[in-house]
């Protein structure tokens, strides 16, 4: 297994403080998630589901794209 | 902390409560000369009790744990909010306990480090049976890494919400 040569961010911060500053767990209870997930999401320890980041971008009626990016990191 | 790595600590905390009463238990008879390494029954015997005496105190502990659990939210929202909405704290609580994808990604990943463990302690457990060992080394072996794997379970949950988890 090869070192990971992509790295997943995402803009649920900005987009929470753009959605009248929701706070995580008003987030987390939209998506009916937990708040430790919405944590371990923002801060790059987890990758949620294409199902949970469809909940997501669905809760700030966004497209996934526009929460999500895909980076390749270039050696 | 949250409310699984809370749990973890709890359920791990049990584990080893019990593994040390089995230690001290055991070590007190072998020492009163009532327990002799080739007398099975009393190992199995042994055994037995403190694997129901661990299901059962992690039963008991969990509940302890909920009902703390509910009562600390309920006092949280009467001070916060000054009023005591009995649905509002329901929701509370069930927000607070909800179980997701990560979670039990936690889980299977967490248990799988704790099955690898005990997988290893009964290999290790038929090397020594087979290198002539008393039986009761043998069973000692495998007791002793279930326990291991149980604890290792809860503590590599912790790891896991702490450091983050993958999928793959």
């Amino acid at each position: 297994m090869g070192k990971k040569n992509y790295e997943i961010t995402n803009n649920i911060r900005t987009l929470r403080f753009f959605a009248g500053e929701m706070t995580q767990q008003q987030l987390a209870e939209k998506i009916g998630a937990s708040r430790q997930t919405i944590i371990a999401i923002e801060a790059g320890k987890y990758s949620p589901s294409l199902d949970l980041a469809f909940r997501i971008a669905d809760a700030f009626e966004r497209s996934i794209g526009e929460v999500f990016e895909y980076k390749i990191i270039k050696e | 902390m949250s409310y699984p790595e809370k749990k973890a600590i709890v359920s791990t905390l049990a584990g080893i409560a019990v593994l040390v009463a089995y230690c001290i238990y055991v070590n007190g008879k072998v020492k009163a000369g009532e327990a002799a390494s080739d007398d099975l029954k009393f190992w199995a015997g042994s055994m037995l009790l403190f694997i129901v005496i661990g299901i059962a105190a992690s039963i008991v502990i969990q509940i302890i744990f909920h009902i703390l659990l509910s009562v600390s939210i309920t006092v949280r929202e009467q001070v916060q909010t000054g009023k005591s909405d009995n649905k509002q704290i329901e929701r509370k609580i069930a927000v607070e306990m909800v179980e997701d994808e990560m979670n039990k990604l936690v889980e299977l990943k967490s248990m799988r480090i704790g099955y690898i463990v005990a997988g290893f302690g009964l290999v290790a457990a038929l090397i020594y049976a087979r290198l002539g060992f008393p039986l009761a080394v043998m069973m000692n072996i495998m007791f002793i890494s279930f326990c291991a794997g149980s604890l290792l379970d809860g503590i590599s949950q912790l790891y896991f919400y702490r450091r983050g988890v993958t999928h793959g």
